[in-house]
């Protein structure tokens, strides 16, 4: 054995550090730590792939025999279908359950929790800095995945660059890609909160896709519970919901961004208060 | 700085998981140095040792490590390193990236984080496997990486649970002689076994645990002087006329038996005052010329002691 630490109380980080600059570097630690050993490895490819996929339909559309080049409505009528019912409501749902509901959950279930938890981070802090990390791996994933597939949706067609720079394309694109980051914050919250509360989180999940998918036949009231209804109201192009869908006035904007953000806050501060008391205690799992 | 800051205390701790009991009324207090945690599986040592972690709650009582409590974990977890038994990493990380990290998690700047690192590392001899995958280390290997990441940091409270579990005996001896260094350092080591020798061998004090009681604690003499009176002391004499030794002890009331040894050159004495019993060994040996090639206590050790206060099967039926 080599002789080479003394052991000591040393001289502690927070002892040179400003409380805020000392938590900002351990927030950053562990994003950085989470992003190595979640979002880097092999783990991650099934999630990229199912980000990715509304690309893949938005390029098979382009061999579509029957495309009408000429018309840039189609395209515009295709994009929306393609955003607000699959890329919105099915694939950015699954992979912010797959990204967000594993942050606490999967060091569960891998018993790393505790390493975590014995260290001097803010269990606060730390709830926080593996929702940012979620953020940070998902809202760039979304919008690349968003910009693409709307580029390649309008690629094919005549008077694109009017339709963009003298029409409404980049409205719609910048509105599209408003509501995929707000997707992104919204859905992260709620699942990083079932994450820290259920064992299996995509049981509470299902239930959650299953009432944003119905949020059309609620109430007016009840509507206002879905997260789907405030990204919906914001989305550029409406959607027909069909003939038994109940009609209601959309949010304005001003209600919806910073409702989300609020909703998202607050469910995030529910999970960092759960996971101050939670234990650690494996074999009950 | 006061006793409370210089000792881990458990006051009428006690900790249920719902019906079940973990640990009951543990009042206890916990100076510097190697400390042995003893008891069979399933006693209570692991719930002890997270309860003083924080990674368990107590559902009666408090616990301070050096007068810092789990719920501020800024303060605490600074002091405190801990090598759990779970055998298991963060996937995807080299033995170097997963004690980095998480310096990097205390707020250690990088160069800092690196070099505490490397530190760790060469203490436990893994300076060749560090840059290699821990999902491919050995058993050993994965003991030897969890004990760098507990003394990175340089705690001054080392909580290890069955830290020799899987090493080989070369490796056993090494870390027993780190667990030393780091205790001489003035460090507050508490370590677990089930292994009752193990701790006989490293610790400067014993508790023993049983059904979530703690039920003896101190040094190991100490604990085994406190019991003389039910248990005489078993002491072996290897000498050239046990016989003689025999006659002249049976004449004083503390010894209670003494008993040739079966190859004729020994003899076991058992006694209610082992050291009234040496000093008359030695006025035997001054009167008489006796020769004396052993004197060897048999059931001073932690073994005995376990065997006395809860049975040979641990208290099992």
């Amino acid at each position: 054995m080599n002789d080479i630490v003394t052991p000591s109380v040393s001289v502690t980080p927070t002892a040179r550090q400003l409380p805020w600059a000392h938590m900002a570097s351990q927030i950053r630690a562990v994003m950085r730590l989470e992003l190595r050993k979640s979002f880097l490895g092999r783990r991650s490819i099934g999630t990229i792939v199912l980000a990715l996929s509304p690309v893949v339909i938005a390029v098979i559309r382009l061999f579509h025999p029957n495309l009408a080049a000429n018309e840039i409505e189609e395209a515009t009528g295709f994009f929306s279908l393609l955003f607000q019912i699959y890329a919105l409501r099915l694939v950015l749902v699954l992979t912010c359950l797959a990204i967000f509901g594993d942050m606490i959950r999967r060091e569960v279930l891998d018993r790393t929790l505790h390493y975590y938890f014995l260290t001097p981070i803010r269990r606060e802090l730390l709830v926080v800095a593996k929702y940012l990390t979620g953020v940070v791996v998902s809202v760039p994933l979304f919008v690349v995945s968003t910009l693409a597939a709307f580029t390649i949706a309008y690629m094919p067609h005549e008077g694109v660059q009017g339709f963009l720079f003298n029409g409404p394309g980049l409205g719609h694109l910048g509105s599209y890609l408003l509501v995929t980051v707000l997707a992104c914050i919204g859905y992260g919250s709620v699942f990083l909160l079932f994450g820290s509360f259920f064992r299996s989180p995509a049981i509470p999940a299902l239930a959650v896709m299953g009432w944003e998918s119905i949020h059309f036949l609620l109430p007016p009231l009840l509507k206002k519970f879905s997260v789907i209804h405030y990204l919906q109201s914001l989305c550029p192009v409406p959607m027909s919901e069909g003939p038994f869908a109940i009609l209601s006035d959309a949010p304005s904007p001003w209600l919806s961004i910073p409702g989300l953000l609020l909703l998202s806050g607050a469910l995030v501060a529910i999970s960092a208060w759960r996971i101050r008391g939670m234990e650690v205690s494996y074999e009950e799992e | 700085m006061s006793a409370v800051e210089n000792q881990i205390v458990y006051e009428n701790v006690s900790k249920f998981y719902g019906e079940v009991l973990g640990v009951n009324r543990v009042t206890l207090s916990v100076p510097p140095g190697i400390t042995g945690l003893v008891g069979p599986n399933g006693s209570g040592k692991t719930t002890l040792m997270n309860l003083t972690a924080g990674l368990l709650h107590p559902t009666r009582g408090s616990i301070s490590v050096l007068g810092a409590t789990p719920e501020h974990p800024e303060d605490m977890f600074r002091l405190v390193g801990y090598a759990t038994q779970y055998d298991a990493f963060p996937p995807g990380l080299t033995g170097f990236q997963f004690i980095e990290s998480f310096l990097r998690v205390h707020g250690y700047g990088r160069v800092e984080a690196e070099e505490l690192a490397w530190k760790a590392i060469e203490r436990v001899n893994l300076v060749d496997a560090a840059g290699r995958k821990v999902a491919g280390y050995s058993k050993g290997m994965r003991q030897r990486i969890k004990l760098a990441q507990a003394i990175a940091h340089r705690p001054s409270v080392l909580i290890l649970d069955e830290p020799l579990n899987g090493l080989d005996p070369m490796a056993r001896a090494e870390v027993i002689a780190l667990f030393r260094e780091l205790a001489g350092g003035g460090l507050h080591v508490l370590v677990s076994s089930h292994i009752l020798h193990e701790v006989d061998l490293i610790s400067d004090q014993v508790v023993l645990i049983h059904g979530g009681y703690v039920v003896a604690e101190g040094d190991i003499g100490g604990v085994r002087d406190e019991m003389e009176e039910q248990h005489p002391a078993q002491v072996l004499i290897r000498c050239d006329k046990p016989s003689l030794l025999a006659s002249r002890v049976f004449l004083h009331d503390h010894v209670v038996e003494a008993r040739v040894h079966d190859d004729g050159k020994g003899l076991l004495v058992r006694t209610r005052d082992a050291d009234q019993f040496y000093l008359l060994l030695n006025q035997v040996v001054v009167d008489t010329g006796l020769v004396v090639e052993t004197v060897m206590p048999t059931d001073a050790d932690v073994n005995a002691v376990y065997e006395y206060l809860i049975g040979a099967n641990g208290g099992k039926s």
